[in-house]
């Protein structure tokens, strides 16, 4: 019964797009595009849907698709969002549209992996949704080539489990206003909950790999990387930065003797914050300034409150044999951050202490920032600090090396503790864009959810014969 | 993609190339990008960035201050590079200005381009015309309209910034603008053109191969200003940035890996090379086509090492000319105090130059000169000579800021001429450590280059005047810029020269030697771009061959 009633519930889904009006035949004003083209830009789209173009490489094309994602199942690829019929989304609905954005279904009826944040688009309002569906099928150039396919092996391949997923853990109630609030900082959590999915990597994940709703906004991991913990909390969140700060970082990446964007924070900030209208951007600074603070117990002071300018270079000029932590520092890191670790007066180099990624409770993001360095654009200035990983311009470093240097600069500037070759291998295995293991632990725990409906149905179908 | 095979220690390739500096790594990056399986020998180590910067940070004063970039880099004990702090005498100089030809470079994986200060000049149109302008040197069998795209493809292999007004441009004559402008002046640049440019000095941006913004995945330039012995940061193309574009395209490097014999078969073709491992045991390397790429001392001399029984004068030999027609951009300093503070040391080491004094009809009697605004911080000079002065306490701090501030160096590059006379050969009593002969020079200036230093100090002196120098001083003995030039020489004809327009030596038609050791004029400015050009224009010369065969 429950099988016949979703088969004819995909009939009428299928029908219902048939008899939908083609995209080409609407008309859309000025204004309703030009709004879209901002809510992509909030949304940030691109950062996923264009892939970047390295080197030498042909590039795919704006919203093209094919960005891969590097996963030990093998490359996921972002999809061709261009309104090309064939390839793209061109002969969605923007009722199909719609659904594909908040709830994950594509076009085909197949549910989307996660790596899609539609758990936090499904709340988005239905203007704005019109308005992007506009951007896309009139702004957007179609490009007739298809992203590759994702091809991931079994039991991972099966999407349709994530329709269990979403019907767990996917919210598309509408955002009602607080009226206690002001006018800005419902706009701020309008955009921080919808198209800046600030959740999807900064609140911790429960066991089904869904956001936690108890204590939102508090960090998670992410790949090699650690999306800090964003509440009010004074000592483990970012209670200590002021809402200009908090605005200034949206928009710039970087606040000096606070801490500066890098993985994909970085790419956020390029691809949208820094785009965004001033006032939204205060409007989120706003909002995400008031999140209930979340405190663990064993941070004792600010990850931007570490360190002092330090001086070891007398030391190290007398030594023969110099601890290599301190030689690597002081040939591949002094000649930007200064032998103190000061950075550049002016700030464009950061400090090494008052440093977030340098004084975190966890040294994930500081071995991550060797590994793979900083790359960020706003406007038209591109910050880049090279990686020290594999094909490095300035050296590649084994994990030994960066452990070394790794740990001191944590003592030197942070708060004191140790890294480990370890932590660093695990860390270069992980992906520079690292939703990947959302995916795949998403993927694995709906392989399991998979295998218990498959036994459930089973159990059903048995006991039913019996009956029958 | 075709890979390097490897049998019993021994190697077969499609190509394949001695040496991994800038020439060898672009040819290698390009081939191995096409497909081609492309195998690099170097004699020397593989270095660590690292490790150079912090021996240079570790080196006394004196060593510091006197400029000795060839020390910081570790060296193989079987294939050594000169060193001067003390001399290993690798190689032998006499004649009259042998003194003046201490050459420094790099023997590591990706070259001499570790330590340089990635000025990226172009020759003059005219400089390949030399005895058809000027009745004095030799013409080049190619003209600039056939360099001028290679010269666009090496500014872009190496992500160059240059001055995009033409009028700032040395010469003028492009088809594409630089991957980036200019690298903005200093102070002691906007000083100095204020001053020299109503006299016709011509001071311009001299185009290098670094930006101020990040380009690929190299960081932007922050001024460190320690180009040479060694960017610290990898800002500045370094010829290590193209042997590991390279080896991501699949080309083989072999890191300690002497070359020291060539073997040809009977049209003359070369068939294989042999290369010494650390362990002193011989392999052997077999290609299509062969690219040896060591610079103008090493290529000539591992070509004489190499004579067999067909080539008994050495390999692509048969001019006569492997070895003869040894040039540089001899040089020398002038430095004085100015009256008005110029704080060089801002940015990159070289950023300003005056090339009024490049080109014009006197070149039919004397040579040219270029006038570098050496941008290298005054503050060693400063403190040495604050404490010779026998200053203390804030007097000394005085004098040594008033020095930094208003000291000026500016380094002078001459145009010697091509002379057969100056030459390389192998030493019959020295050898090195895989009992190889070291290479021996004999180096004479020439009357036309001396005759131009003494026009360069007239001019000097009237910059003096300019700024009513104190302490004015001209250098007399010469130094060596480094910019080795000649060996294998190209021209138009096998009688005199030993490779054509392609680089391709003209006794075998497999054997490319692309470099400065073809560039027949030496013009005044940093040979680096004009070497890149030419290996691009080889590399694209060795498609062609390849995809014919």
């Amino acid at each position: 019964m429950r099988k016949s009633s979703f088969f004819a519930f995909a009939a009428l889904a299928l029908g219902f797009a048939n008899a939908d009006a083609q995209p080409s035949a609407q008309k859309f004003s000025a204004k309703e595009i030009e709004q879209g083209r901002y809510v992509a830009i909030a949304g940030d789209c691109a950062a996923c849907h264009t892939a970047p173009v390295h080197p030498g490489e042909k590039p795919s094309g704006e919203m093209a698709g094919g960005y891969p994602i590097n996963s030990p199942l093998g490359a996921i690829y972002s999809s061709n969002i261009t309104p090309s019929s064939r390839y793209g989304i061109g002969a969605y609905s923007e009722a199909e549209f719609a659904r594909a954005v908040r709830s994950g279904i594509r076009r085909d009826g197949a549910p989307l992996y996660p790596a899609m944040p539609y758990p936090s688009y499904a709340k988005l309002t239905d203007a704005d949704i019109h308005a992007l569906y506009a951007y896309f099928m009139t702004a957007v150039k179609p490009i007739d080539s298809a992203a590759p396919t994702t091809n991931l092996p079994f039991p991972f391949n099966i999407r349709t489990s994530m329709r269990i997923w979403n019907a767990m853990f996917v919210d598309e109630q509408k955002i009602a206003a607080d009226p206690a609030r002001s006018a800005q900082w419902n706009r701020g959590r309008y955009l921080s909950e919808t198209l800046g999915h600030c959740s999807t990597c900064h609140s911790p994940r429960g066991l089904m790999m869904q956001e936690s709703k108890s204590a939102p906004l508090s960090g998670g991991p992410l790949g090699s990387w650690f999306a800090p913990n964003i509440t009010s909390d004074k000592v483990s969140g970012i209670g200590g930065w002021s809402r200009e700060e908090i605005a200034r970082y949206l928009s710039t990446g970087s606040v000096p003797g606070k801490g500066q964007a890098a993985g994909e924070m970085a790419e956020a900030v390029t691809h949208s914050f820094s785009r965004m209208n001033p006032a939204d951007v205060q409007a989120i600074a706003e909002y995400i300034a008031t999140v209930p603070a979340v405190r663990d117990d064993s941070d004792k002071q600010a990850a931007y409150s570490f360190g002092h300018s330090a001086n070891f270079e007398t030391a190290l000029r007398g030594d023969s044999k110099p601890a290599l932590g301190s030689k690597l520092y002081s040939g591949l890191c002094a000649a930007c951050h200064g032998r103190n670790g000061d950075g550049s007066p002016d700030g464009t180099i950061p400090s090494l202490h008052h440093n977030s990624t340098v004084g975190a409770s966890r040294s994930d993001n500081l071995v991550s920032v060797i590994l793979h360095g900083v790359d960020r654009t706003v406007g038209d200035r591109h910050v880049l600090m090279p990686g020290f990983g594999e094909a490095s311009f300035v050296q590649s470093l084994t994990n030994a090396q960066i452990a070394d240097l790794a740990t001191f600069v944590r003592q030197t500037f942070g708060p004191g503790d140790s890294v480990t070759e370890k932590q660093v291998a695990v860390a270069r295995t992980g992906s520079s864009f690292s939703i990947i293991l959302l995916v795949v632990r998403s993927a694995m725990v709906l392989g399991a959810l998979l295998l218990a409906g498959i036994a459930f149905w089973r159990l059903r179908r048995t006991s039913g014969g019996k009956t029958a | 993609m075709n890979q390097v095979s490897f049998n019993n220690g021994d190697a077969d390739a499609d190509v394949v190339i001695v040496g991994s500096g800038v020439v060898g790594a672009l040819i290698a990056d390009q081939l191995a990008g096409e497909g081609h399986s492309v195998l690099v020998l170097e004699a020397g180590p593989r270095l660590d960035r690292a490790d150079v910067v912090e021996n240079w940070r570790n080196f006394s004063f004196e060593r510091r201050a006197g400029n000795d970039f060839q020390g910081p880099y570790p060296q193989s004990p079987l294939a050594t590079a000169p060193l001067y702090w003390p001399a290993n005498d690798y190689i032998e100089l006499s004649g009259p200005d042998g003194k003046g030809f201490k050459q420094g470079y790099i023997r590591a994986v990706g070259g001499t381009t570790w330590h340089w200060a990635a000025s990226c000049w172009r020759h003059l149109p005219v400089d390949l015309k030399m005895k058809s302008t000027y009745g004095v040197g030799r013409d080049w069998p190619i003209g600039y309209d056939e360099l001028e795209p290679y010269y666009c493809r090496a500014e872009e292999a190496m992500g160059v910034s240059g001055p995009n007004d033409p009028a700032q441009q040395s010469p003028s004559d492009r088809s594409k603008p630089y991957p980036a402008d200019m690298i903005p002046w200093g102070n002691g640049d906007e000083v100095f053109a204020q001053v020299v440019n109503p006299h016709g000095y011509n001071l311009v941006p001299i185009p290098q191969g670094r930006m101020v913004k990040p380009w690929q995945d190299r960081p932007a330039c922050c001024g460190n200003n320690n180009c040479q012995p060694i960017c610290p940061i990898g800002a500045m193309y370094n010829g290590i940035h193209s042997v590991e574009a390279a080896e991501r395209k699949g080309a083989h490097i072999l890191a300690e890996s002497v070359v020291y014999k060539i073997d040809t078969d009977e049209n003359n073709r070369v068939i294989a090379v042999h290369w010494y491992d650390t362990n002193k045991v011989s392999h052997k390397a077999t290609g299509k086509t062969f690219v040896i790429a060591c610079n103008s001392i090493e290529t000539p001399r591992l070509l004489l090492l190499a004579a067999n029984e067909r080539n008994p004068n050495g390999i692509a030999n048969s001019s006569d000319q492997v070895g003869r027609n040894m040039l540089d951009h001899s040089g020398f300093h002038c430095t004085f105090l100015a009256d008005r503070p110029i704080w060089l040391g801002r940015g990159p080491a070289q950023s300003s130059c005056m090339v009024g004094p490049r080109d014009g009809p006197f070149r039919s009697e004397y040579s040219a000169n270029k006038i570098i605004l050496n941008n290298i911080s005054q503050i060693h000079t400063a403190t040495k000579k604050a404490l010779a002065m026998g200053l203390v306490g804030e007097e000394l701090d005085t004098e040594i800021r008033r020095r930094a501030a208003y000291g000026v160096d500016l380094s002078i590059s001459l145009e010697p001429l091509p002379d057969p006379n100056n030459r390389l050969t192998l030493s019959k009593t020295r050898r090195d450590g895989h009992g190889l002969a070291c290479p021996d020079i004999r180096y004479e200036l020439g009357a036309y280059a001396r005759k131009g230093y003494d026009k360069a100090c007239e001019q000097l002196e009237h910059i003096g005047k300019l700024f009513n120098a104190e302490e004015f001083h001209i250098t007399t003995d010469l130094n060596a810029n480094n910019h080795i030039m000649g060996g294998v020489i190209m021209g138009a004809s096998s009688k005199d020269s030993v490779v054509d327009g392609n680089c391709r030596s003209f006794d075998h038609a497999n054997l490319w030697l692309p470099g400065g050791g073809a560039i027949p004029s030496a013009s005044v400015v940093n040979s680096t771009l004009t070497m890149a050009a030419l290996g691009i224009k080889a590399a694209d010369a060795i498609s062609r061959e390849l995809a014919a065969a």
